[in-house]
């Protein structure tokens, strides 16, 4: 029982960090219906923003907990820039061509960004600093939930439920919805789709960033192309919840994180890869549209 | 009614428009017969490459004959077919293992071993697309990603004992021919050539035929096809072996070539970048194929000092090419997104 | 009426056949114990007005949808539910609301799509360019050019298809489906988006096609069309067949006037 609950709370902690990342790629998916392979690495360039504010000679004398905060606004900042930058210079150019350039633009822009990080921060494995967070542990039934976790967890929840608010009780948060189901009835009834897609690139971003920072502080390490399996298993999740839907995207991460904990639990984890892409492979062929997707039948 | 009357109306322009259609057809072929004869000449020059260059381009020569075969295999299953594959290595990877497994732990000459290579990943091909080819392009997109990170992690862990593990497999020996052993690089490079030629012919043939046209049928328009009275599934499937098949036997000569095979040489970023020539050469055009592969694999060896940057030039590379020219840097004539 | 409709109309086995056809898209009742025969050598109308499924009856026919109850009789034998490349085979070949055409393809190679069950080479002839395959390509593309020709195509036969007008296009459609010589075509809304020079040539079209053996079942809005080219008038609204007859007989039903043109003559008169 220990063991179910201890494997509850780690896959909590990794399905809040899926869940965080996956909603940058369903909301591109769901307005510009691209896979945007860059998203995982801008996450973990997030994470590497907040290594080095962590770690930063210049901030020593402040107080732990304001470094931290400076760390998450960095990363955020930066990345939600860099997220903007990237869909104007590769993206954008690209909106009326071919579906497959923009998913080459996508690719190209993942190698560039991982191979940037590895120029700038080296091919090594970069720890972070061991006291961000006090080292602090309380006993839930027998299993152990860190600070770190809590905040995690928590900081998700926050985050999905701010998330929510806005999408449904905005204007610009249900453009973005109106957009993702339907973008020409949408820019006919007058909404501007470009405003939405620069929005998009923005807050998925954003959230991605924190979701990188999250990763580097539970496992106080980040290494250059650790945003290839976050982005892909991020993806998996938003496909596992329904691509192009939020609240699928959040159901998707923190399913898929619980699966994998319990799945590393119990079965070889050197197999663990294989498993979660068994299990996608699964769902879909029994329902392609994922948990919260509407089945699309082609208009013919 | 007597008479259809469009019919006689059409017939005065008939004799005229046959000409005009005459003449547009031979435009096009006389630009596809230049390529053609371009191509061949080009080819007959390459064979001067043992001879004139150093060892280092022979081999560079030899292993792009290799990522030639598969860019074009790529070209097949997406660009003609239309299908996203994106874990194209596997295929690539499974004809490597198949001819490093036989010549090393079952002693069978290497020669031997190609029609097996071909054989596995071709049946490889259809037992893994059968239950996928219905899914939509992204997700099959996501699908063959999965595929990709299963084989790694297969032959990682040492499959049945035979794969290797994460060295993979070392001292595959090269084939022997009328008693003469295929050892030195410029040997190899002279088989190499001479597959990609018999490949290059295969693909051209396929242009020309029933089958080549159905995969792009199936490509543009899958319901109007099917209503055609063509069986989807059954094509898509056979596109997908083919397209492995083709594949496997690159990997056969790869494992030759380097006489060395490990998980390394197909992991999802080598598929990546098969995926990406064929896009930024161009879908559907054989010279676009080839050139992509030159940018992409033989312009980085001539930078090998500058190895590290490598795969961030790649991706400017991509975005570059992908917004100056989205139809790729050769399309083929008629466009063949 | 043409003497073979005529011959046609007291045969003892139609054609085709739909008895208690029916299919539900969620909620609704798309068609609904649908029933009417096509004989051969007919043409016959299905006419309704918006949204009376006439689009999802031919789906139905040619598998696109698999009916949730009912039977589809083709030379008495049931089709219901057959995978659409296998109706396609049996004989029954259509076209689309919104064109579908194979973009970037010649006109020509679009028409060579529907002979594809008639085609001999196999995979591997194609791949090594055998003597034979080479003979099937050269008399497949001749057989192209005559209907080609028949459609007043020839000149445009080696452009690339979505390049043509919007008339042409639909007559390509046409042409793919002719060229296999099927028992029964079936057009949706072939007149739509056509001018009325291109509308009068397809009614012509209509008929020659017909008077070649082939039966047609079409849906058109274009009443004209409709009125002036079919044997016989199948009338449909919200699923349901509402009338049936010759199209003189169909005019002067009170239901459908109510239904349907009655509709129209508000239209015409706003």
């Amino acid at each position: 029982m220990d063991f179910v609950i201890q494997q509850f709370i780690n896959g909590l902690t990794i399905g809040g960090i899926y869940a965080l990342i996956a909603l940058g790629y369903t909301m591109v998916y769901g307005v510009l219906k691209l896979i945007n392979f860059a998203h995982g690495d801008l996450c973990i360039l997030g994470a590497y923003i907040g290594l080095t504010t962590l770690s930063a000679g210049i901030f020593s004398g402040l107080p732990n907990l304001i470094v931290l905060g400076l760390a998450f606004v960095f990363a955020i900042v930066g990345i939600g820039v860099a997220g903007v930058v990237l869909d104007r210079l590769a993206y954008k150019p690209l909106r009326h061509a071919h579906r497959l350039s923009p998913v080459v633009s996508a690719l190209g822009a993942s190698m560039l960004i991982e191979n940037g990080i590895m120029l700038v921060w080296g091919a090594k494995l970069r720890t972070f600093p061991p006291n961000v967070l006090p080292n602090v542990q309380w006993l839930v039934g027998g299993a152990s939930l860190s600070l770190v976790q809590a905040v995690i967890i928590l900081g998700t929840l926050a985050l999905m439920i701010a998330l929510y608010l806005f999408v449904h009780h905005t204007r610009i948060g249900t453009a973005i919805r109106a957009s993702a189901i339907d973008q020409d009835a949408a820019r006919l009834m007058g909404i501007n789709v470009d405003r939405v897609i620069a929005f998009v690139f923005i807050i998925g971003p954003c959230l991605g960033a924190i979701g990188g920072l999250f990763v580097g502080l539970y496992y106080r390490q980040a290494y250059f192309n650790l945003g290839w399996s976050y982005g892909l298993f991020a993806f998996i999740a938003a496909i596992i919840g329904g691509i192009g839907n939020i609240p699928g995207a959040m159901l998707g991460g923190v399913l898929l994180g619980l699966f994998d904990a319990f799945a590393a639990g119990y079965i070889s984890s050197s197999w663990e890869n294989a498993i979660t892409f068994a299990l996608l492979i699964a769902i879909l062929m029994v329902r392609p549209s994922g948990i919260l997707g509407e089945r699309v039948a082609e208009k013919v | 009614m007597a008479a259809d009357p469009q019919q006689a109306n059409a017939s005065p322009a008939v004799v005229h428009t046959r000409s005009l259609a005459a003449r547009r057809r031979s435009q096009l072929s006389r630009f596809a017969r230049i390529t053609g004869i371009a191509g061949v000449v080009l080819w007959f020059v390459g064979l001067l490459v043992p001879v004139v260059l150093t060892p280092a381009w022979v081999t560079i020569g030899g292993v792009f004959a290799v990522y030639a075969i598969v860019a074009l295999s790529q070209d097949v299953v997406l660009g003609r077919a239309g299908m996203y594959d994106m874990g194209h290595a596997v295929f690539f990877g499974v004809g490597a293992y198949v001819t490093a497994i036989l010549t090393m732990s079952f002693g069978w000459p290497a020669l031997a071993t190609i029609p097996v290579a071909i054989i596995v990943a071709t049946l490889l091909g259809a037992i893994l697309s059968a239950p996928i080819v219905k899914l939509r392009g992204d997700y099959l997109l996501v699908v063959t990603i999965g595929f990709n990170e299963i084989f790694i992690l297969a032959m990682k862990n040492n499959l049945l004992g035979l794969t290797g593990g994460p060295d993979g497999i070392f001292g595959v020996p090269g084939p022997e021919l009328f008693g003469h052993m295929f050892a030195s690089q410029g040997d190899l490079f002279y088989l190499n050539w001479v597959v990609l030629a018999i490949v290059l012919w295969l693909i051209h043939n396929l242009e020309r035929s029933s089958l080549g046209r159905t995969f792009r049928y199936l490509k543009y328009d899958e319901l109007a096809a099917t209503t055609m009275g063509i069986n989807a599934r059954l094509y898509k499937i056979g596109a997908f072996a083919m397209a492995a098949g083709i594949a496997g036997l690159a990997g056969a000569l790869f494992a030759m070539q380097l006489s060395a095979v490990s998980p390394g040489s197909f992991t999802f970023t080598i598929s990546v970048v098969f995926f990406a020539i064929v896009l930024v050469g161009g879908q559907v055009s054989v010279p676009g194929v080839l050139l992509g592969t030159v940018l992409m694999f033989v312009v980085p060896q001539i930078f090998s000092n500058l190895a590290q940057y490598r795969f961030l030039v790649f991706g400017i590379v991509m975005i570059v090419v992908m917004i100056i020219r989205p139809q790729g840097i050769w399309p083929a004539p008629r466009g063949g997104a | 009426m043409s003497d073979r409709a005529a011959m046609a109309a007291g045969a003892p086995a139609p054609l085709l056949e739909l008895q208690h056809v029916g299919i539900r898209f969620g909620g609704l009742r798309a068609v609904d114990d649908l029933g009417f025969a096509v004989a051969d050598g007919q043409i016959v109308g299905l006419i309704g007005p918006n949204g009376a499924g006439k689009t999802t009856v031919f789906n139905l026919i040619t598998g696109v949808y698999r009916p949730g109850e009912g039977r589809i009789l083709w030379h008495g034998r049931d089709i219901a539910g057959q995978a659409p490349y296998r109706i396609a085979r049996a004989g029954i070949r259509r076209t689309f609301q919104t064109i579908r055409l194979f973009a970037h393809m010649t006109v020509l190679e679009n028409v060579i799509a529907g002979m594809h069950p008639q085609m001999r080479q196999r995979w591997w002839q194609g791949l090594l360019r055998t003597r034979f395959q080479r003979r099937e390509e050269r008399d497949v593309a001749q057989h192209a050019m005559e209907v080609l020709e028949r459609l007043a195509l020839t000149e445009v036969a080696d452009h690339i298809v979505t390049s043509l007008p919007y008339g042409a296009q639909r007559r390509v459609e046409i042409a793919r489906t002719l060229i296999a010589r099927p028992e029964l075509v079936i057009f949706d809304e072939p007149a739509a988006g056509l001018n009325e020079q291109e509308s009068a040539d397809l009614t012509r079209t209509i008929r020659t096609i017909r008077d070649d053996g082939i039966t047609v079942l079409l849906v058109e809005h274009d009443m004209s069309v409709v009125m002036n080219v079919s044997d016989r008038v199948v009338v449909i609204n919200f699923g349901k067949k509402i009338a049936e007859g010759t199209p003189a007989e169909v005019r002067d039903d009170p239901v459908v006037v109510e239904a349907y043109l009655g509709r129209e003559d508000e239209e015409a008169a706003a």
